[in-house]
């Protein structure tokens, strides 16, 4: 089993020791950067101080010194947003700073994407997202989005308002295979539970995987109306999109 | 409430009687009494320390598993249904957070009842329940606040005036019925700049809602001292021209419509994501004040008006905060920083 000390990059090292609290991530992550090459703990070290020029000029290179893009991706850029993520769980950064880090991601990945696509390689898949009719709250669900673009998925954004066959419509489309919905007041909440028996009529349930969040709502009205995940926050957001994400592929 | 330095009264909407109000429960008023029950202390007028029960149904949500505990929910479930000590008991929680709100200088007290249920029916029996009771317990007005205009319609008609007019909270392009509702009631309203099928995009975009909605209300006979623009504050943390839209709005509708309305805003929105919240608040209502604004919905027990009007060099913490309110620390960097180094405080 791989060491602490077995992390090159000090900057890795550090916030493994500083900020990881549970056991089962501190031995993933030290399991990751331990194999992961220098060059992308660097990286994960730009993407975790949010430095996006770094992240840029650093992708950059890799690509230029012959590493595979979706090994960049995945242990530099991924890497890197994953302590993010569990920072930002535990309250020890906060929403601009999570954005600055998304935005670093993003200047990687602008160099991983046309490879990747080129080469024919599906990347974290495509998430719909949209708040529900009704409401016209849209800011949850924007930095939900920013969040899941600077994790690496690309984004349908509906926007606002979206009736039931607007959602089926997108899922039609495009093939997307995860789906969020978001709601900010009670009175607008059954409509998520309105738009999951939409598909269920339509016959088109099997073919989506429904995640819901927004303040009022809770795991349980989640459970109820038979969503297949919730996120608390944009960083859960993401996390359930991943999980739906590999349980479909 | 009375400003020092400030030539016209500043009206204070309070906003703690919601039952969206969380408390974490590493928080020390969330705690377990001899028995061991989980309850929530709180303190009376009269200065009393009282415990308050904390229900089942709230203790099996996964909220609750994860730390967050709805406090004003709690004490509306057990004092519309709990046991005879547990009623008593969310009884006296309300009373504590009204007799707080009053205290701290709130105009209004805005009741909101959304989260008590899903189900229309509950939330209009607690709304009536609610309003009939905190009437009872208050000197002030209540604001009677929903994102169901037949809520709304509940707690106007449960609510006798006795503490004086009520206020709606609240109209906007997607709900202009509810002006007609403020006329029949003889109430205050809150109308926001929110449009019919989207929030408005920066300054302009608040300035056209608000004009259309203000323009409305006169016409319809609502007198412009009862009218209380809410021109959207939206999150400093998610893009820093956010504070700058909210503010240029406020000046821009002050001048455009006259000294006679009122110009509010939900004073906390401003700082969701960023720590140390309070300095962020107070930046955010001295910038919107200055702009012309003489009104908040806001938890005048968080953030005293009084202190946060103070004229006056603002400290080191407000300095800060507003250098992030009007989007000059890119990502609040230099604010987050010197909170990390406990120089804030």
């Amino acid at each position: 089993m791989a060491e602490l000390s077995d992390v090159q990059n000090q900057t890795i090292r550090d916030e493994i020791e500083e900020y990881l609290e549970r056991p089962e991530e501190i031995a993933r992550f030290i399991e990751l950067f331990a194999r992961a090459k220098p060059a992308l703990q660097d990286i994960a070290a730009a993407i975790i101080e949010g430095d996006d020029d770094a992240t840029d000029s650093l992708t950059a290179q890799a690509l230029a010194d012959g590493i595979e893009a979706i090994e960049i991706m995945d242990d530099g850029l991924i890497g890197g947003m994953g302590i993010v993520g569990i920072k930002f769980r535990e309250n020890f950064v906060f929403v601009p700073e999570v954005l600055s880090c998304a935005r670093a991601m993003r200047a990687g990945m602008a160099h991983i994407e046309p490879i990747l696509s080129a080469a024919g390689v599906e990347k974290h898949g495509t998430v719909i997202m949209g708040t529900v009719k009704g409401d016209l709250h849209d800011i949850g669900k924007n930095l939900c989005i920013m969040m899941l673009r600077g994790s690496g998925f690309d984004v349908i954004d509906l926007g606002v308002d979206v009736a039931e066959d607007t959602f089926i419509d997108a899922v039609e489309e495009s093939g997307a295979k995860v789906l969020g919905m978001s709601a900010l007041l009670t009175t607008t909440m059954p409509n998520m539970g309105r738009t999951i028996e939409a598909f269920i009529d339509a016959d088109l349930r099997d073919a989506v995987q429904i995640m819901v969040g927004g303040a009022p709502v809770t795991q349980e009205f989640s459970d109820d109306m038979g969503a297949d995940g919730y996120g608390a926050d944009a960083l859960s957001c993401v996390a359930v999109a991943k999980e739906l994400m590999s349980a479909v592929s | 409430m009375k400003i020092d330095g400030m030539d016209r009264a500043f009206m204070v909407i309070g906003e703690n009687v919601h039952t969206t109000r969380a408390l974490l429960r590493r928080n020390k008023r969330v705690t377990t009494d001899a028995d061991g029950a989980d309850v929530i202390g709180y303190v009376t007028g009269a200065g009393e320390q009282r415990f308050l029960p904390i229900p089942e149904v709230i203790k099996a949500t996964q909220d609750f598993q994860e730390g967050r505990v709805k406090h004003f929910k709690a004490a509306l479930l057990q004092a519309m249904s709990g046991t005879a000590g547990a009623q008593a008991e969310g009884i006296g929680y309300i009373q504590a957070i009204v007799d707080k709100q009053e205290a701290a200088g709130a105009d209004y007290l805005d009741v909101n009842v959304d989260e008590i249920s899903l189900k229309k029916e509950e939330q209009i029996e607690a709304m009536q329940w609610l309003t009939g009771r905190v009437q009872e317990m208050a000197s002030r007005p209540l604001s009677i606040d929903s994102s169901d205009i037949d809520v709304i319609a509940a707690g106007l008609a449960a609510y006798d005036g006795r503490n004086g007019p009520a206020m709606l909270n609240s109209a906007s392009m997607e709900r202009p019925t509810a002006l007609d509702m403020a006329l029949q009631f003889g109430a205050a309203v809150v109308v926001t700049a929110s449009g019919a099928s989207a929030m408005p995009d920066g300054a302009h975009g608040r300035v056209a809602n608000a004009t259309t909605m203000i323009e409305a209300a006169l016409e319809k006979g609502i007198p412009a001292k009862d009218i209380y623009l809410d021109p959207l504050v939206f999150p400093v943390s998610v893009d820093p021209e956010f504070g700058r839209h909210c503010l240029d709005a406020i000046r821009e509708i002050r001048q455009r419509h006259g000294p006679d309305i009122h110009i509010t805003g939900g004073i906390s929105n401003a700082s969701f994501g960023v720590p140390a919240r309070k300095y962020i608040n107070e930046a955010f209502l001295r910038l919107a004040v200055e702009a012309g604004a003489d009104s908040g919905i806001m938890d005048p027990v968080q953030n005293d008006p009084n202190a946060a009007l103070a004229p006056g060099t603002p400290s080191h913490a407000i300095a800060l905060a507003t250098d992030v309110v009007l989007g000059r620390d890119p990502d609040c960097k230099a604010y987050i920083k010197a909170w990390r180094k406990k120089e804030l405080a």
